[in-house]
């Protein structure tokens, strides 16, 4: 029983953390249509700067509220400079953004060499839930993405610049037409995918074992979430991360991470097979 | 026969007698465009709508009637020409800023945004804008009072013609100075398009905005415009007061007909 809770802890905490990797990187490609390939950099970039911060004997608790902000700059440079002068041209932002990506990974291993780094645990306590102990740093990391999706949520479907954007997604040139700036749209819109990635890197990076290949990690799952889950809305990002981030988790810590790795790809796959479209469908 | 226009050769329409003293809405010089894998669409367009005018164009299809109103709105560079509005050159301008200068579309096929509700739709109207508070007019319910009952309900379920009143309520909520307007009698029941002109030109006239209006269904032309142009392989070729047309079944096989 308590191992069933601690498992279901686990899952729920590799699935808040993963949607807010999801939903930046479902934002960007539903607005630009662009798939990021550099998206798991910047989850590396976020983790990286609590490694600079700690290192330099600042706070992990400035390093987590700067992590975002200096990843949204990231974002809207990388923006601005590259992806803008591709953007109608799909294959070609692949390619450019995957460049960035291998930029981004020499230039972290440039600075902080190729092995892996440790960050100190904020919070080293565990709490006591049902009779088992759990570590309460993660209970954190669930709290700040539940409030960070959350948030995401209420600003996409609560507010007028969330209604522009979702205006963008579903047809650009008729919101074009009604006056929304595309341009500041796209701006914002990677500079807030960017930020997302970086709070994410940031807050895991306690957990971590922090080194220059983490960013896959999250990207694969990531795209497996859009796949699944469908690519249309934000319900898509989040259905396909809780089913990716439950049958990960469940199946390695119940058999080990190889066949998680397995069950994980075959679901997708039928998933895919079953619903091209993801689960929530493209009625476009 | 009274026709207002003398030679189609010169592929310019020559002034109409009433609109000369109006001021110039919007004016459309020489305008060559087309699409990056097809030929030339536009191929020196001459155009003139004054302030408060509503113009028809008619012509067959693939002709490059849609082709001039994505032009004016900006979705489509122009290769030569220029095209001014209100006073100012807005060649080359990206659609969100010909939209804020004054300038409103409803495309052909309505594209209305099917998964948001009718509030949302018509909000959408109104948030590019930084002029404008983000409250939907009244008016603009007193027009189409459905859209009123059914403003929670997502607009894709809205019939035919509720959903082309949404795209026209949806464009007027900004109070545009300019309507361009693509077919939108296509796929409506005869008797919703006359109620549909009838509120049209009464839109047009209360709010003052001038329209230019693309369309094939010669009622809804009759009910909105006093002058109309013929549009044939990417130019202005004619053009005559509406009245004409009532009369005229020449003229009328000569642009429209298959």
């Amino acid at each position: 029983m308590q191992q069933a809770l601690i498992i279901a802890l686990d899952a729920a905490n590799f699935m808040l953390a993963l949607l807010l990797v999801t939903l930046g990187l479902a934002i960007i490609f539903g607005l630009m249509n662009v798939i990021n390939m550099a998206h798991g950099e910047l989850f590396l970039l976020g983790a990286y700067i609590v490694v600079a911060v700690d290192r330099g004997g600042g706070s992990f608790w400035l390093a987590l509220l700067a992590a975002p902000v200096a990843l949204a700059g990231i974002g809207l440079l990388m923006e601005e400079l590259v992806v803008r002068h591709v953007y109608h041209r799909f294959i070609d932002t692949i390619l450019a953004t995957w460049g960035l990506s291998i930029v981004i990974k020499q230039a972290v291993i440039i600075l902080f060499g190729p092995t892996a780094q440790q960050v100190s645990n904020p919070l080293p306590h565990a709490l006591s839930i049902a009779g088992a102990a759990y570590p309460l740093y993660r209970l954190f990391i669930m709290a700040v993405a539940l409030l960070v999706a959350g948030a995401t949520f209420l600003l996409f479907y609560r507010t007028n610049l969330g209604l522009a954007a979702r205006a963008v997604i579903a047809n650009r040139p008729m919101a074009s037409s009604l006056g929304i700036n595309t341009r500041r749209m796209d701006r914002f819109t990677f500079a807030f995918g960017a930020g997302l990635a970086g709070l994410a890197g940031a807050v895991m990076a306690p957990l971590m074992s922090v080194d220059p290949q983490m960013g896959v990690g999250f990207l694969i799952p990531a795209f497996l979430s859009i796949l699944v889950g469908g690519s249309g809305t934000l319900l898509g990002a989040l259905l396909g991360t809780t089913l990716i981030a439950g049958a990960s988790t469940v199946v390695s810590s119940i058999w080990t991470q190889i066949i998680a790795q397995v069950v994980v790809f075959s679901v997708a796959i039928v998933v895919i097979r079953l619903f091209p479209q993801g689960l929530t469908g493209s009625r476009r | 026969m009274a026709r207002s226009t003398s030679t189609p050769k010169s592929g310019r329409p020559t002034s109409g007698r009433r609109r000369s003293e109006r001021a110039t809405m919007l004016s459309v010089i020489g305008l060559v465009a087309g699409y990056r894998d097809g030929g030339r669409v536009l191929d020196g367009v001459e155009l003139r709508v004054s302030d408060g005018e509503c113009v028809a164009l008619m012509g067959r299809n693939g002709m490059g009637k849609t082709t001039l109103l994505r032009a004016v709105m900006g979705h489509l560079r122009p290769d030569a020409g220029r095209i001014r509005f209100a006073g100012q050159d807005i060649t080359g301008r990206p659609p969100y800023a010909v939209s804020n200068s004054g300038i409103a579309y409803v495309p052909q096929g309505r594209e209305i945004f099917k998964d948001f509700t009718v509030a949302e739709n018509l909000l959408l109207g109104l948030i590019g804008k930084k002029a404008r508070g983000a409250v939907i007019p009244g008016s603009v319910f007193a027009y189409f009072p459905v859209l009123a009952e059914r403003r929670r309900q997502m607009a894709g379920t809205l019939s035919g013609g509720e959903q082309q009143q949404l795209a026209v309520a949806r464009a007027i909520v900004s109070r545009p100075r300019l309507l361009l307007l693509d077919e939108p009698a296509e796929g409506i029941q005869p008797s919703i398009v006359q109620s549909l002109g009838a509120t049209l030109r009464q839109i047009a006239h209360e709010e003052k905005m001038s329209v230019l209006l693309v369309e094939q269904n010669l009622e809804l032309v009759l009910a909105m415009s006093a002058r109309c142009l013929f549009m044939e392989n990417g130019r202005i070729v004619d053009g005559t007061d509406t009245a004409v047309l009532r009369t005229d079944a020449a003229l009328l096989d000569r642009y429209l007909a298959i």
